[in-house]
């Protein structure tokens, strides 16, 4: 089912403070796909959550999911949360812990009072789904925190909605469980017709999972992509920076080409990806770590792969190399201008070094200031 | 949902606030009124004749000394008793962690009393046998003086004061002892340096608390100050109210007024200091092993101290009681002591109507008082817990006022309301006014019970599509078994030995347990009393234990929770 969110406003005051946890917020969720609703903690994505499924509710704006209008303050419409029948996982799971498992999963069908064999029928085949069959008598207080999560996956789908909400579910894993989680989630959700609204601080995770981010900040949402948009090619600094390690340098545009912007920068002179910016006008020039080629020696000299395009050659100092594993992670100062690198685990370049390197013109991305 | 919690909030603020400002107000009214019956004709002479009485400044000298004193021994050692629990290497730390608790289970005046048997300076137990051993003409130990009142009241405000400071102990993040150590300090340096400062609110709130259970105690100064004509505020008051022909309400009210008021400025300053205090305690979140401190040497003499302590608290007073009730007068234990021994007393108790009446009405405000103030606790809590409003702030502040109420004051207030009221005289007069100046023991542990149910188990009931009823029903009830329990056995054994209001509020027909062994008590009749006092801490600790397995049954095991989100933390 789709989602419209129209005009969505929620104030807080606190401490005589106004903050704008919703500043206006309008939105199409499409139908079916995984959308991530990604920013850092206070950005108002867990309060556009909450509004959804009528937790929160809103001072102002409309809220349709399909055909129902769940939502407006104009008409004055409010349907109650229980009655929104959608399924939702929390931070904490929420699993609750006088309950064994059968009855934690089973909940939503007693509420909706069904005859009990389909309950215990549907219950059955929804933990076979999450790959938790047989854990029907175990105390919600004797699982772990993986299978926390996946019973309250279990609770938020046995009734088959057709919208499926996640607050930052992944957070109280740790990491190496937190990937396998997130990649299972990944298989259960592609296995169903159903909406996955899904809300994380975490830009990996936003990444991996989702078929379109939205990137918030202070209440409102900066810009709407896949991840492949978000990632490489951001409109907004903000989004830029957040979503990745960039390099954000200052740059002037001075011409326009075919099928490039050139900027003058602390770099030098840069042609960068095609954007519409008046000449003369600053914008900030974003590179990522891994897009900058350092040339190792003189061997390399002249084999870029992608030879039409402008290689953009620079000449800086190798500052600091600090070892991570699997790669290097350096600084390179050009003038006065210190540039995030990352450099292969065998190379032969040490700190002090004079290097040259290079940045295809793709990978030169120009965003508002 | 909105409008349905307004409208519970301000109906328990309509309550609650009968139940708490009302007696407050007619304090106030009555100190500036000629007398019970003539309420509203305004005039200042109680107010100059009670405060121009000459024998005023001994009483708050006495009153300051006798406050300051138990709440200090209280507090420090409560410090220690926790720091020993908590920190060090004491063999049986377990079962002297209950020890600091079980005072509350003996009802203050009897606490008062067997230590007045003990140790009074004509016919004390232990004064004789020391007098014996010794060839002593006259007794060394004289219970009936500033000294033995703080002794007794120190211990009984021990549990309190313990309470307070162990969980910060417990929760105190041992990283910060740890740094002081790798920077060269010593365990003492350590101790006096970081670990006391950071404990310094809890110590601070402990002290204040303490202080003004003091200043509203009646049972230590009623039994133990009064035969030394050792007055304080307290018994003052209730001299004002007892003595002479005429009751003077009045009087009583305007020194009362005093009273109230620094109580209630103590419990803001309390309140300032346990808010400050969640900030100022660091509790990690990782799992850590505190770090065990070797007494070494002092191991075994600190034990021995422990034991003789443990023997003070709980042994002594029911030992004695016992053995009172048995023999026909007050005689050192001996052969001939024991070949006297019979169920006299006890048989004249039984007998005897206004004693059993009493026990009947306690058990009954016990029982009823504490359901009725559990249930009100409930809505309360959840109203100051769930509903983040300005009126729900209100409701929180209407409802912790009368953690500030000393009994005797609060009684006469309670005094000038019911005398107008069909309710004078009555048990339900005693009802009301017990859970208007408890009702905080209820709520506290409702609050932290709901504040233990995070909003996502309710939320997520009604994602699932459950009506509000059903979530409480469902979710909210079963999680708040523990918190009920705790409420109620709090209330119910409170309500059970209340002496200080019951002595201002109880009329001939409506006597309590407390208040008929007081009567006991200024009779002289300690072989009844004693009798009568086992039977209250049999029924005491009948319904406490009773109350437990009842609840055990629905109990769920949050221990073990806990223990497997901490697994799989660490997995």
């Amino acid at each position: 089912m789709e989602i419209q969110i129209k005009g969505l406003k929620k104030h807080y005051h606190s401490e005589g403070k106004v903050v704008k946890a919703l500043d206006g917020v309008s939105v199409t969720i499409p139908a079916n796909k995984i959308f991530t609703l990604l920013g850092p903690s206070g950005c108002g994505k867990t309060t556009l959550l909450r509004c959804i499924v009528g937790l929160e509710s809103p001072d102002e704006g409309e809220i349709i999911i399909g055909n129902t209008t769940v939502l407006s303050t104009e008409k004055k419409i409010y349907v109650p949360t229980e009655d929104r029948g959608l399924g939702m996982v929390f931070q904490t799971y929420a699993i609750w812990p006088h309950m064994n498992v059968f009855n934690n999963v089973a909940y939503p069908l007693q509420t909706r009072k069904l005859p009990k064999d389909e309950i215990r029928q549907r219950v059955e085949k929804t933990l076979k789904f999450v790959q938790l069959e047989g854990f029907e008598n175990r105390p919600a207080t004797k699982l772990s925190g993986g299978q926390q999560q996946r019973v309250a996956l279990a609770r938020a789908l046995v009734a088959e909605p057709k919208v499926i909400l996640f607050d930052e579910p992944l957070s109280n894993l740790d990491a190496k469980l937190r990937e396998e989680t997130r990649k299972e989630l990944r298989d259960f959700l592609g296995e169903l017709e159903i909406t996955a609204i899904y809300v994380t601080h975490d830009r990996v995770e936003a990444l991996a999972l989702s078929d379109s981010i939205a990137v918030m900040r202070a209440g409102n949402i900066l810009e709407i992509g896949s991840p492949k948009k978000i990632y490489f090619d951001a409109d907004n600094q903000f989004v830029a920076d957040f979503i990745g390690r960039a390099n954000l340098v200052r740059s002037k545009i001075v011409e326009h080409t075919e099928n490039s912007t050139v900027v003058q920068s602390a770099l030098g002179t840069l042609h960068c990806q095609k954007r519409d910016f008046p000449l003369g006008s600053e914008a900030i020039l974003c590179i990522r770590p891994e897009f900058i080629n350092l040339e190792e020696g003189d061997s390399s000299a002249d084999q870029s792969p992608d030879q039409g395009k402008n290689r953009n050659a620079v000449e800086g100092v190798l500052e600091t190399m600090i070892f991570v594993g699997d790669t290097y992670e350096g600084e390179i100062r050009v003038g006065s201008e210190p540039l995030m690198v990352k450099l292969p685990p065998e190379t032969k370049l040490t700190e002090g070094s004079r290097v040259r390197f290079s940045v295809s013109q793709d990978h030169c991305l120009l965003v508002h200031g | 949902m909105t409008k349905k919690h307004t409208r519970l909030t301000w109906f328990l603020i309509f309550v609650a606030g009968s139940l708490t400002v009302v007696p407050v107000l007619m304090l106030i009214l009555g100190s500036f009124s000629r007398g019970l019956r003539a309420l509203g004709n305004f005039t200042l002479d109680k107010y100059i004749s009670v405060y121009t009485d000459p024998t005023l400044g001994a009483v708050i000298g006495n009153t300051v000394v006798f406050v300051l004193g138990s709440a200090a021994f209280a507090t420090v050692l409560a410090l220690f008793l926790a720091y020993l629990n908590n920190r060090t290497d004491m063999p049986m730390k377990y079962a002297f962690k209950t020890l600091s608790v079980v005072p509350m289970m003996i009802p203050h005046v009897l606490f008062s009393v067997s230590w007045a048997l003990l140790l009074n300076p004509t016919n004390g137990i232990l004064n004789l046998v020391i007098n014996n051993l010794f060839g002593l003409e006259n007794s060394i130990f004289n219970i009936y003086s500033l000294g033995g009142m703080i002794l007794v009241e120190g211990l009984l405000d021990l549990p309190i004061a313990y309470l307070i400071i162990a969980p910060a102990m417990a929760s105190f993040d041992i990283s910060l002892e740890e740094s002081s150590r790798v920077s060269g300090a010593g365990t003492m340096s350590t101790l006096t340096r970081i670990t006391l400062p950071v404990l310094r609110p809890a110590i601070l709130a402990s002290f204040i608390l303490c202080t003004v259970r003091c200043l509203a105690s009646f049972a230590v100064p009623k039994v133990l100050g009064m035969p030394g004509r050792i007055f304080v505020l307290s018994t003052y008051i209730y001299r004002t109210v007892t003595a002479g022909l005429v009751a003077d309400y009045g009087k009583a009210a305007a020194v009362g007024m005093s009273v109230l008021a620094v109580s209630i400025i103590l419990i803001y300053v309390y309140r300032y200091f346990t808010r400050s205090s969640e900030r100022f305690v660091t509790i990690s979140s990782r799992g850590f092993k505190p770090a065990v401190i070797e007494l070494k040497k002092a191991r075994i003499p600190l034990f021995i101290l422990m034991i003789i302590l443990t023997f003070m608290l709980i042994v002594l007073p029911v030992v004695v009681l016992l053995y009172t009730s048995f023999v026909p007068y007050a005689m050192v234990p001996s052969a001939r002591a024991f070949s006297m021994m019979n169920l006299n007393h006890w048989r004249a108790v039984l007998a005897d109507p206004i004693s059993i009446l009493s026990l009947k009405n306690s058990l009954f405000l016990g029982i009823v008082g504490a359901t009725v103030g559990v249930i009100l606790s409930i809505f309360v809590s959840y109203v100051i817990v769930k509903v983040k409003t300005r009126a729900s702030g209100l409701l929180e502040s209407i409802s912790f006022l009368s953690f500030s109420f000393p009994g005797i004051v609060i009684g006469i207030g309670f005094m000038w309301f019911f005398v107008r009221t069909p309710l004078y005289a009555t048990i339900w007069a005693l009802l009301l006014g017990y859970i208007a100046t408890y009702l905080p023991y209820g709520i506290r542990p409702l609050t932290s019970a709901f504040i233990q149910i995070h909003s996502h188990l309710e939320e997520s009931s009604t994602v699932c599509g459950a009506k509000l009823l059903t979530t409480m029903r469902r979710i909210v009830v079963p999680l708040l078994v523990p918190g009920i329990i705790s409420g109620w056995v709090l209330m119910a054994t409170m309500f059970f030995r209340e002496l200080s209001l019951s002595v201002i509020l109880s009329r001939p027909g409506t006597e309590v347990l407390a208040v008929q062994i007081l009567k006991f008590a200024d009779d002289g009749m300690w072989g009844r009393l004693s009798a009568l006092g086992i039977i209250m801490i049999f029924f005491s600790t009948l319904m406490v234990v009773g109350f437990n397995l009842l609840g055990s049954r629905f109990k769920f095991q949050d221990r073990d929770e806990r223990a497997n989100r901490k697994l799989a933390r660490a997995g």
